[in-house]
């Protein structure tokens, strides 16, 4: 593998390895405000989505840019590019009579898992 | 996948234990596989999440007993032997030899 | 590796971890001495005097805080700190009005350059399992305890992103200059689970 420095790899740590990938130029689906209800589907395999966010409605609150698909990639089906977002959701939507009134949970989730709402 | 890992709002784990002075690695072997994983996942092309698809794949009762690194190892065991890399017979032997050098 | 007491029985795992190293070194996989550098590097070059850093900065630079919440990874770069996972960063930042902390309910995901790694309790699941549920809580379990009408925001590091808070400058520090104010600076005040 080569003689590995100390320099060496602080270099490699300090560039990293983004999962960020270049846009196609397609915009995104949703904007910022924008309503969305997860999917709820329970995928076998890997995926980001918990179930505890399945099956609820949040609201668009950060556009994070195009990132490889967790899902696929682990998968070795390919990195199938695609926009993530950051959803907000109300304590109450997630946890019932039980979430407190102001107490908001902020998901990064992908284009996939999401349909307007 | 609905694994022990999707841990986000179950009930029954009580409190959350911390330890003052807390060190970045608690044991020489910890260590050790910190820097085993590090390398090992972008030589046989299982970083990220692939890697992370392997922990979540474990047995739940090991998920929720072994510790964290000991979760990666196992993890990794499992790769090490889809990717043809290395059998669990092979680690097993190994740490027998291991034990009997001890001892002798 | 060395410092075990001489008859001292190695543990399962130890010896597991052991057995790998050895084979996938004689594959030509890994390599003990690199093994030995990535080890000190998580050791003594990044923890969470970095992100005290970047935090004592935004404190003292009102031009520099605006770039870190409108776009941190280039903001935290300035400081020169980067790289693996903190590739694509998101600070947070706290306010009267709302209080953040940062979790991955799915794994472990934390900001390495600005933290380091994360301690056992972030990765246990006791608080992955319970700081989305009942933040309030989990808070009050870190002496931290958020008004009714102050609202929490957690936030579960589910994809590539990874978050750092940055937390309320305390009162009375006015006159400290940018390494007093980052000697005040907390882990978990970063992570959220404590104000400063």
């Amino acid at each position: 593998m080569g003689e590995l420095t100390a320099q060496k790899l602080a270099e490699i740590i300090a560039r990293g390895s983004t999962k960020r990938r270049p846009d196609d130029g397609a915009p995104p689906r949703f904007a910022v405000g924008d309503r969305v209800r997860t999917r709820n589907d329970h995928p076998p395999h890997h995926t980001r989505l918990p179930r505890y966010a399945m099956g609820r409605t949040g609201e668009i609150v950060l556009l994070h840019g195009t990132f490889l698909l967790p899902d696929s990639n682990a998968r070795h089906l390919g990195e199938q590019p695609q926009h993530c977002y950051g959803v907000r959701f109300t304590g109450k939507e997630l946890w019932g009579a039980q979430g407190h009134p102001a107490d908001r949970v902020v998901l990064d989730l992908f284009d996939a898992y999401l349909e307007p709402a | 996948m609905d694994g022990i890992h999707d841990l986000g709002g179950m009930h029954g784990f009580g409190p959350v234990e911390r330890e003052e002075d807390e060190p970045v690695f608690h044991h020489d072997w910890e260590k050790r596989a910190f820097g085993i994983e590090f390398f090992t996942g972008s030589r046989i092309g299982t970083t990220g999440d692939k890697g992370r698809h392997a922990i979540e794949r474990l047995a739940p009762a090991t998920y929720l007993t072994a510790s964290y690194y000991e979760k990666w190892m196992l993890a990794l065991e499992l790769l090490l032997e889809e990717h043809g890399v290395l059998t669990r017979q092979e680690i097993a032997r190994r740490m027998a030899e291991l034990v009997e050098n001890h001892d002798g | 590796m060395s410092g075990h007491r001489h008859n001292a029985p190695e543990s399962d795992i130890a010896l597991r971890v052991k057995a790998i190293e050895q084979l996938l070194t004689e594959k030509g996989i890994v390599d003990p001495a690199a093994i030995d550098l990535v080890v000190d590097y998580y050791e003594t070059r990044v923890g969470p005097r970095n992100g005290a850093r970047v935090v004592a900065r935004a404190w003292s630079d009102p031009d520099y805080k605006a770039r870190l919440l409108a776009e941190a990874t280039p903001a935290i770069a300035e400081l020169g700190f980067s790289g693996l996972q903190g590739e694509d960063m998101v600070a947070l930042e706290n306010t009267p009005e709302v209080h953040n902390v940062v979790v991955c309910t799915l794994c472990s995901c934390y900001p390495w350059p600005v933290l380091g790694l994360p301690p056992v309790w972030y990765k246990s699941p006791p608080y992955r399992a319970r700081i989305v549920r009942e933040p309030r809580a989990v808070l009050a379990e870190f002496g931290t305890r958020v008004a009714d009408d102050v609202e929490v925001r957690v936030w579960d590091s589910s994809a590539e992103l990874r978050y750092m808070v940055l937390p309320m400058r305390p009162a009375g520090t006015e006159g400290l200059d940018e390494e007093a104010l980052a000697a005040l600076v907390t882990r978990d005040g970063m992570i959220g689970v404590t104000a400063l």
